[in-house]
C-alpha cells in the first residue's frame, strides 16, 4: 500500500516535470530585504498579481531583516534566489564582480529600451566596466522637507526657497518661542544616517554642485576636502544652533527616527506643534501616527529642499536594484515584466492595501495612477530630475561600507553629539577609514 | 600467543577505524550524491518528504548493518565494536560540523576581506587598535565583571534569604526565576520600553523617563507632569525649571545627572565615576534581572543541601549569622559558586541578544558577538569577524581549563 503511494507520487512528480515546457507552474523565488509582510513586502507581491494569472509563473517574495548575510550563504551552498533585490547598488556592483550575478544582457533585455525608460544615471549605478548588471526599480525622494501648510498660514511664514529664507524663519519661530525643526537620527544599528542624508543633500547644493557631489562620492576628492567641511558647517548650523531642534541637541542622537516626526502633530496647551518642519524621505509616512497618515497631502505636505549656493533642480534619492542570480526561462519573464511600465501599477493602486509609499523610477510610467496625491507629486518630482539627469543617488550607499554604513555614520552621531568644534576631527577621521 | 594477541589487537584496531569513520562517511556521502542528482528532478515537497523517509531508515538500516558485521566479529571484541559503532557517527559529525568550521574560522582569520589573499596578523592588529573595537573589548569587560559579580552576589543574597523564609519561600523564588523564562530578546524588548525615550513635548512613555518628568515645578510654580489631563487641562513637562527627559540608552557618561554636571578633572574618583558607561550598566541590568533567579536556584539547593548539624554547631559555639554565612556555608557551597560563575562567564561572552534588540551596538554599547555579526553581515569582511569570533573562543579557553582542573580536583578528593 505504501509503495503504490510512492510510486504514485513518483509518477506524478514526473509528469509534472515532463509538462513544464510551458512556463506554468514554475516557481520564481525573488529574495529581498523589506520583510515579507510588511507593507513594502507586501507591495513588492501584490505586483506579480495579474502577471501570474496571466502566464502562470509562481513569484514568491521573500524578505529577510539579515537579507545580505542569508543571500551570502545561499550563493554560496550553490542555492541562490532567481532574483535578489538589494537595498544598495554598490554590493549589486560588488557581487557583479564576484561573478555572482548575471549580466542583464543574457536574460535577454533590450538595454537601449532599459536605458531610456529607467536614465542612463539609474542604469549606470549597476554597471561594472559598462556591462549593465543591476535592474533599477523603486526610488524614494530624499530633498523634501515636511510641514504642516494650516500652521504656516495661520502665522504667516512663508515656505522657505532658500537656505537662507530657512534660517530667517527657523529664528523666527525660536523668537516667537517656538521649535522650527524636527530631527531624530537614532536608528538601531545605523544612526546617524539621517545625517548623512542632509550632507548628501547639502553637497548637492553648495561647492560645484553637482560635480562635487560625484566627486565626493567616488572619492576623487578628500572626505576633509574644504567643500565637504561647508556642508558640515551649513549642518551643524541647524544641529547646534540653539533651539532649532525638538529638545535641544541632545535629543538628535536619542530620538529614533520613526518617531522624529510626531512633535509636529502635538499641540501644547498654546495650540502651537512641537516642531514646523521636518526634512525627511518620501517613505516616512509610513512611521506617522494613525490619525497623521490619514492627513497626507491635505495636512501635511512637503516643499522642496531648499535652494543653497549652486541652484539647481538637483533630487537626492534612494532605492533598491535587483539583480538575476539563476537564468532560466520564467525568470527571463519575470525580468521582462519588472522592466515593463505596467510593472508598478500593483504598487501604485495600492492592490495590496498596505500603502506603500514607493515610487517607480520608470520614467514612463504614468503618475496619475498613484493611490495617493502627495506620492504623484513626489513621483513627478523624480521623474522630471531623472529625465533632466540631476536625479542623484544616496551618496552613502555608493561609498564602500566601511564608510558609507561605518566611519560616516559614527561620525556624524558624533558631530551632533560634540558640537560643532568636532567638525574637522569627524572629516578626518572618515578620510582615514576610506579603505 | 603474544604474537597472535598483538595482531588480534591490530585488528580489533583495524576493525574499529572502519566502524568509526567508514560507515557513517560512506552513510552521509551515499545521501548527499542521491540528494544532489534528485533534487534538480524532483519538486520540493517530495523531496522533503523523501528526505525524512531515506534519512531516517537509512539509519536505521546503518545501524542493522553494522550490527550484524560486528556479530561475526570474534566474541571477546565485540563489546568493543559495539561502542564504536554508536561513538563513531557523532564523532564524525562531530568534526565535520564543529572542528572543521573552527579550523576554517582560524584559518580566515589571517586571510583579507573575502578571504582570498593572506594578510598575516593584519586583523589582530586591527583587533586591538581600531576605537570601536577597542571600546568593544573594554565593554566585554564590564560586562564580565559586572555581571557575573553582580549575579552571584544578588542570587547567593536572595537564596540565603528565602532560605530563611517561614512561608511562602516557593512564591517568592518563582517570582525571582520568572525572568529566566523570558526569552533574551523577550526581556531586551521590557527594559527598552523602560529605558524609551521620546522627543518633548510628546507623552514619555518609557518608565525611567515618566518618573523623571513628573514632580517638581517649573519657574511659573506650575506643576511638571507627564502630559497629564487634569480638569481637561494637558499639564506637560516643557517648562522651564522641568527636568527633561534623557535617552537614557545613549548616554555614554554620567554629566546628564546634576551630581555630575561639572566635575574637573582633578577630582579622580569624582571623574571617575561620571565617565562610567551608562547605557552599558543599563544594559548589563537587563542580564543580571535575567539569570539572577537561575544563580538564586542553584544557590537555594546547595545551601539546602548543607547538614543542618554543621550550621548549628556553629550558631552553639557563639558565631553570628553573618560569621555562619562567611565561614560554613559560603565553604560548603564554594564548587557551586564555580558552576555558577563559569555558566555565567560563558553566558556573558555569548551575550548578543540584548545588545542587538536594544541599541544594535551603536553608542558604545558593543560586544564581541555583535561585532562580530556585524563584521560578517554588514561590512562582508569575513576576514575581521573571524578574527573577533577567535578572540571570543581564546577567551573561553581560560575558563574551560579552570573547570578541566577543578574537575580533577574534585575527582581526587
Amino acid at each position: 500500500m505504501k509503495k503504490s503511494i510512492i510510486g504514485l507520487l513518483l509518477i506524478l512528480s514526473m509528469l509534472a516535470v515532463a509538462c513544464g515546457n510551458s512556463l506554468e507552474g514554475q516557481e520564481v523565488i525573488y529574495f529581498g530585504a523589506p520583510a515579507t509582510d510588511g507593507p513594502d513586502g507586501q507591495a513588492i507581491q501584490a505586483t506579480f498579481r495579474d502577471f501570474t494569472e496571466e502566464t502562470g509563473i509562481i513569484v514568491t517574495y521573500v524578505g529577510s531583516e539579515n537579507f545580505e548575510s542569508e543571500l551570502l550563504a545561499q550563493i554560496e551552498a550553490g542555492n541562490p534566489p532567481n532574483i535578489a533585490l538589494w537595498p544598495q547598488p554598490g554590493t549589486v556592483r560588488a557581487q557583479a564582480r564576484a561573478g555572482n550575478i548575471i549580466p542583464l544582457e543574457d536574460v535577454g533585455v533590450d538595454l537601449d529600451e532599459y536605458r531610456s525608460n529607467f536614465s542612463s544615471y539609474l542604469v549606470g549605478l549597476g554597471e561594472v566596466d559598462g556591462v549593465p548588471y543591476g535592474g533599477a526599480q523603486a526610488v524614494n525622494l530624499k530633498s523634501i522637507v515636511w510641514y504642516q501648510p494650516a500652521e504656516f498660514e495661520k502665522r504667516g511664514y512663508a515656505v522657505p526657497e532658500t537656505w537662507d529664507e530657512m534660517i530667517a524663519l527657523a529664528d523666527q519661530i525660536v523668537a516667537e518661542g517656538m521649535t522650527p525643526f524636527c530631527f531624530g537620527m537614532y536608528s538601531n544599528g545605523a544612526t546617524g544616517w539621517l545625517a548623512t542624508d542632509w550632507m548628501e543633500d547639502i553637497m548637492l547644493r553648495t561647492g560645484n554642485g553637482v560635480d562635487s557631489y560625484d566627486a565626493w562620492v567616488n572619492h576623487e576628492i578628500p572626505f576633509n576636502d574644504p567643500i565637504v567641511k561647508t556642508a558640515a558647517t551649513y549642518l551643524s548650523q541647524i544641529m547646534h544652533t540653539d533651539g532649532y531642534v525638538v529638545g535641544g541637541t541632545d535629543a538628535i542622537v536619542s530620538t529614533f527616527f520613526g518617531n522624529a516626526q510626531d512633535p509636529m502633530f502635538e499641540r501644547d496647551s498654546n495650540g502651537n506643534p512641537g516642531c514646523f518642519m521636518h526634512r525627511q524621505a518620501s517613505f516616512i509616512p509610513g512611521f506617522w501616527p494613525e490619525e497623521a497618515k490619514a492627513g497626507l497631502g491635505t495636512e501635511t505636505t512637503f516643499f522642496a529642499f531648499p535652494q543653497m549656493d549652486v541652484v539647481s533642480d538637483t533630487v537626492l534619492g534612494a532605492g533598491d536594484m535587483w539583480a538575476v542570480l539563476v537564468n532560466d526561462e520564467a525568470t527571463q519573464a519575470v525580468v521582462d515584466f519588472m522592466l515593463s511600465e505596467d510593472y508598478w501599477t500593483g504598487v501604485a493602486e495600492n492592490w495590496s492595501g498596505s500603502s506603500s509609499t514607493r515610487i517607480t523610477a520608470h520614467t514612463g510610467f504614468d503618475t496619475s495612477k498613484y493611490w495617493s496625491p502627495v506620492v504623484a507629486q513626489q513621483a513627478e518630482f523624480l521623474k522630471a530630475a531623472l529625465q533632466a539627469n540631476v536625479f542623484r543617488f544616496d551618496g552613502s550607499d555608493n561609498m564602500p561600507t566601511e564608510v558609507g554604513s561605518g566611519s560616516f555614520w559614527v561620525e556624524m552621531t558624533e558631530l551632533a553629539t560634540q558640537g560643532p568644534g568636532y567638525i574637522d576631527t569627524a572629516l578626518d577621521n572618515i578620510e582615514k577609514s576610506w579603505p | 600467543m603474544s604474537v597472535l594477541s598483538d595482531n588480534n589487537k591490530l585488528l580489533a584496531t583495524g576493525l574499529r577505524i572502519i566502524a568509526f569513520a567508514l560507515f557513517p562517511l560512506l552513510w552521509f556521502l551515499f545521501q548527499a550524491i542521491l540528494f544532489r542528482e534528485i533534487s534538480k528532478a524532483i519538486p520540493r515537497s517530495l523531496l522533503i518528504f523523501l528526505a525524512i523517509a531515506v534519512g531516517s531508515t537509512f539509519i536505521f538500516l546503518l545501524y542493522i548493518g553494522m550490527n550484524k558485521i560486528i556479530s561475526y566479529a570474534p566474541k571477546q571484541y565485540q563489546e568493543g565494536l559495539y561502542g564504536a559503532m554508536f561513538v563513531g557517527p557523532a564523532i564524525f559529525l562531530l568534526g565535520l560540523f564543529l572542528f572543521y568550521p573552527a579550523i576554517r574560522t582560524i584559518y580566515l582569520s589571517f586571510r583579507d576581506k573575502y578571504g582570498d589573499f593572506s594578510v598575516g596578523f593584519e586583523n589582530y592588529i586591527w583587533a586591538f587598535s581600531n576605537d570601536l573595537m577597542k571600546i568593544t573589548i573594554r565593554n566585554q569587560f564590564i560586562w564580565l565583571l559586572g555581571v557575573v559579580s553582580l549575579v552571584i552576589l544578588i542570587g547567593l543574597i536572595v537564596a540565603y534569604i528565602s532560605d530563611k523564609l517561614q512561608k511562602g519561600e516557593a512564591f517568592f523564588k518563582s517570582v525571582i526565576f520568572m525572568p529566566m523564562a523570558i526569552s533574551g530578546v523577550g526581556s531586551s524588548a521590557i527594559f527598552k520600553f523602560i529605558y524609551e525615550y521620546r522627543p518633548p513635548p510628546l507623552t514619555q512613555i518609557g518608565f525611567l523617563n515618566g518618573l523623571r518628568v513628573t514632580g517638581g515645578q517649573d519657574i511659573d510654580g506650575n506643576d511638571c507632569k507627564n502630559n497629564v489631563i487634569e480638569n481637561g487641562n494637558k499639564i506637560g513637562y516643557t517648562g522651564e525649571g522641568c527636568t527633561e527627559p534623557i535617552g537614557w540608552l545613549q548616554q555614554r557618561d554620567l554629566t546628564k545627572f546634576k551630581a555630575f554636571e561639572n566635575v574637573s578633572e582633578v577630582d579622580t574618583l569624582q571623574s571617575f565615576f561620571s565617565n562610567l558607561p551608562l547605557n552599558t550598566i543599563l544594559l548589563m541590568i537587563i542580564m543580571v534581572w535575567m539569570y539572577t533567579g537561575f544563580a538564586m536556584i542553584v544557590f537555594s539547593a546547595a545551601i539546602k543541601a548543607i547538614p543542618s548539624e554543621i550550621t548549628e554547631a556553629g550558631r552553639i559555639d557563639g558565631a553570628s549569622e553573618a560569621r555562619i554565612f562567611l565561614s560554613v556555608v559560603m565553604p560548603y557551597i564554594k564548587s557551586t559558586i564555580v558552576v555558577v560563575a563559569t555558566y555565567i562567564t560563558v553566558t556573558v561572552l555569548k551575550a548578543y541578544d540584548i545588545v542587538f534588540v536594544t541599541t544594535r551596538g551603536d553608542f558604545e554599547t558593543n560586544l564581541l558577538a555583535v561585532k562580530m555579526m556585524d563584521e560578517f553581515s554588514k561590512f562582508l569582511h569575513f576576514g575581521r569577524a573571524s578574527t573577533v569570533a577567535i578572540l571570543i573562543f581564546i577567551s573561553v579557553i581560560p575558563i574551560i581549563v579552570l573547570n578541566a582542573l577543578r574537575n580533577r580536583e574534585d575527582t581526587k578528593i
